[in-house]
């Protein structure tokens, strides 16, 4: 089943995620903040990351650039209490972006998603 | 092709170059060259440059104007196709040539007539070609009614067959690895569309089937060159375009079909601040609908034999639409476009009619488009795009079902 990487600084956040998204049969991780994310990809192995944009100590919108410029394939996907990012141009390099809502339908909808989608490589 | 070059600095390498393709934009291209070579001195002084103007053999003095611009020393190499040989495609590809001649690590193309470059433009095009990127897309601000075709047709489209999202793929302006330079030159889908306007959305194109990484570069100030009423007639580029992006699903149909849903590109260049908006294209909502009207019922029975009957059915209901009601669903039209790619890989009636005929749905969809974001700021009808794009993409398995069925691959 494929891995999750929950990165958000809202500890009930990571929590009701983590249990709905467990319950779908993922398996799941998770991390207070952006900082050091190549090294929480490295560790994890994420097939998708689901990044919040305003945390406490990171930017997710500058995180997602940094995760885009390295793992140029890697599924992300914004999920903010804001929907007035989802304009910003950065936001751009995200695979999907979900307002935050306590039903996780459209974020499980979109997961499944970035999961299916297929973009063949060079031959 | 090439049949003239002055290079008077006697350049024979550069890691990094600057083309201009230009046909008579001697009243122009004095601003871009000069804006490129505050670019390259600013941001690429350490590496050695050259900006070349790939022209089409000017009569207006292009490459006079060109060669005599101060570029701060950079050097300057005017290269021309032969006397009455057109294109752009044509200038792209002596610029492709000379790229590899120089041995170029990166290259930069920039349109001859553009109003609004700044040398930021030179850094966000050229930099991430130094940091593993190997095709640079621009991402500008423009009017929400700004280029219909890419809007309503070669965005949508490329995006949902080849799966990448490039919201300017026939922007004009673009980067490109040396590598890539090799990679267009030795490609062998070359045709007289694409040596002409269809450059452009052969070589986005190219680069999403080479499965390289591609970066769209954000480069602030909006495009400015001539923005137009979107009632106007296309003209031969519309043609070009179209029968590029047409032809080429054709030889990459086993690629779209393994396609499924879509990935963004990373993103470079931001950090501009307040970014100076677009100027308004206005729009004759009357012209567009007239347009519709007329090239609808004047082809009713042809395009009977090109829409699936189902879509033909639909079409027809849009057309008894008024025009403050008239809305060409996005489905409607996403099937329609691939009706016509259909149509044009069965060659089920002369490309070049075929192409003309999908012009006064093109107009009924720029209308559609119009009356649905009228209201809307610009940011706002990018999320309108944004869902159009969805729903091309759903709507996908129609046209892989079509292109085989009509085949009859089993």
């Amino acid at each position: 089943m494929a891995r999750i990487l929950i990165v958000d600084d809202e500890k009930h956040i990571r929590l009701l995620y983590s249990e709905e998204l467990k319950e779908e049969g993922y398996e799941v991780f998770v991390a207070a903040d952006g900082n050091d994310i190549l090294d929480r990809i490295e560790k994890d192995r994420p097939d998708v990351i689901i990044l919040d944009i305003k945390m406490v100590s990171s930017n997710g919108l500058d995180v997602l650039q940094e995760v885009r410029n390295r793992y140029y394939n890697l599924p992300v996907i914004l999920c903010s209490a804001y929907g007035s990012y989802k304009v910003d141009v950065k936001s751009i390099a995200a695979d999907a972006y979900v307002v935050k809502s306590s039903d996780l339908t459209e974020l499980k909808n979109k997961i499944a998603q970035v999961l299916e989608a297929s973009v063949p490589g060079k031959e | 092709m090439k049949a003239f070059e002055e290079n008077p600095a006697d350049v024979k390498r550069a890691d990094i170059v600057i083309g201009i393709p230009s046909y008579n934009e001697a009243q122009n291209i004095a601003f871009p060259t000069m804006q490129a070579a505050l670019g390259l001195k600013e941001y690429f002084g350490h590496m050695d440059s050259v900006i070349i103007d790939c022209d089409n053999c000017s009569s207006d003095g292009t490459g006079n104007v060109f060669m005599n611009t101060d570029t701060k020393g950079i050097p300057k190499i005017y290269l021309s196709t032969p006397k009455g040989v057109r294109g752009k495609g044509n200038n792209i590809k002596n610029l492709f040539r000379k790229a590899l001649e120089l041995n170029a690590r990166a290259v930069i193309m920039v349109d001859a007539d553009l109003q609004s470059i700044t040398p930021r433009w030179i850094k966000n095009l050229g930099e991430p070609l130094f940091n593993d990127f190997a095709f640079v897309a621009p991402l500008y601000v423009r009017h929400k009614y700004d280029g219909p075709v890419t809007y309503n047709i070669v965005y949508p489209l490329s995006r949902c067959l080849y799966g990448r999202r490039v919201r300017q793929p026939i922007g004009g302006d673009f980067g490109f690895t040396g590598t890539m330079a090799g990679v267009f030159l030795k490609n062998e889908l070359w045709d007289e569309d694409v040596s002409q306007f269809g450059i452009d959305a052969w070589m986005t194109t190219i680069a999403m089937n080479e499965g390289v990484p591609i970066c769209q570069a954000f480069m602030g100030k909006a495009k400015f060159n001539e923005a137009r009423d979107p009632a106007v007639d296309p003209g031969p580029a519309f043609r070009q375009v179209i029968g590029t992006v047409f032809r080429l699903m054709e030889a990459y149909r086993n690629k779209w079909k393994a396609v499924k849903w879509s990935k963004p590109t990373a993103i470079f260049g931001f950090g501009f601040g307040e970014v100076e908006g677009p100027p308004l294209v206005t729009v004759n909502r009357e012209k567009l609908y007239h347009r519709f009207r007329e090239g609808f019922s004047s082809n009713w029975e042809t395009y009977r034999s090109i829409l699936s009957f189902e879509n033909h059915q639909k079409v027809r209901e849009v057309a008894s639409l008024d025009m403050d009601h008239f809305e060409m669903p996005v489905s409607v039209w996403a099937r329609t476009l691939f009706d016509f790619a259909v149509c044009y890989h069965n060659r089920a009636m002369d490309r070049t009619r075929l192409i003309e005929m999908l012009i006064p749905l093109y107009y009924g969809m720029t209308l559609s488009f119009v009356n649905k974001t009228e209201g809307m700021s610009i940011l706002q009808a990018e999320e309108f795009l944004e869902d159009m794009c969805l729903t091309f993409e759903q709507t996908k398995p129609y046209i892989v079902d079509r292109w085989d069925r009509e085949k009859g691959v089993a």
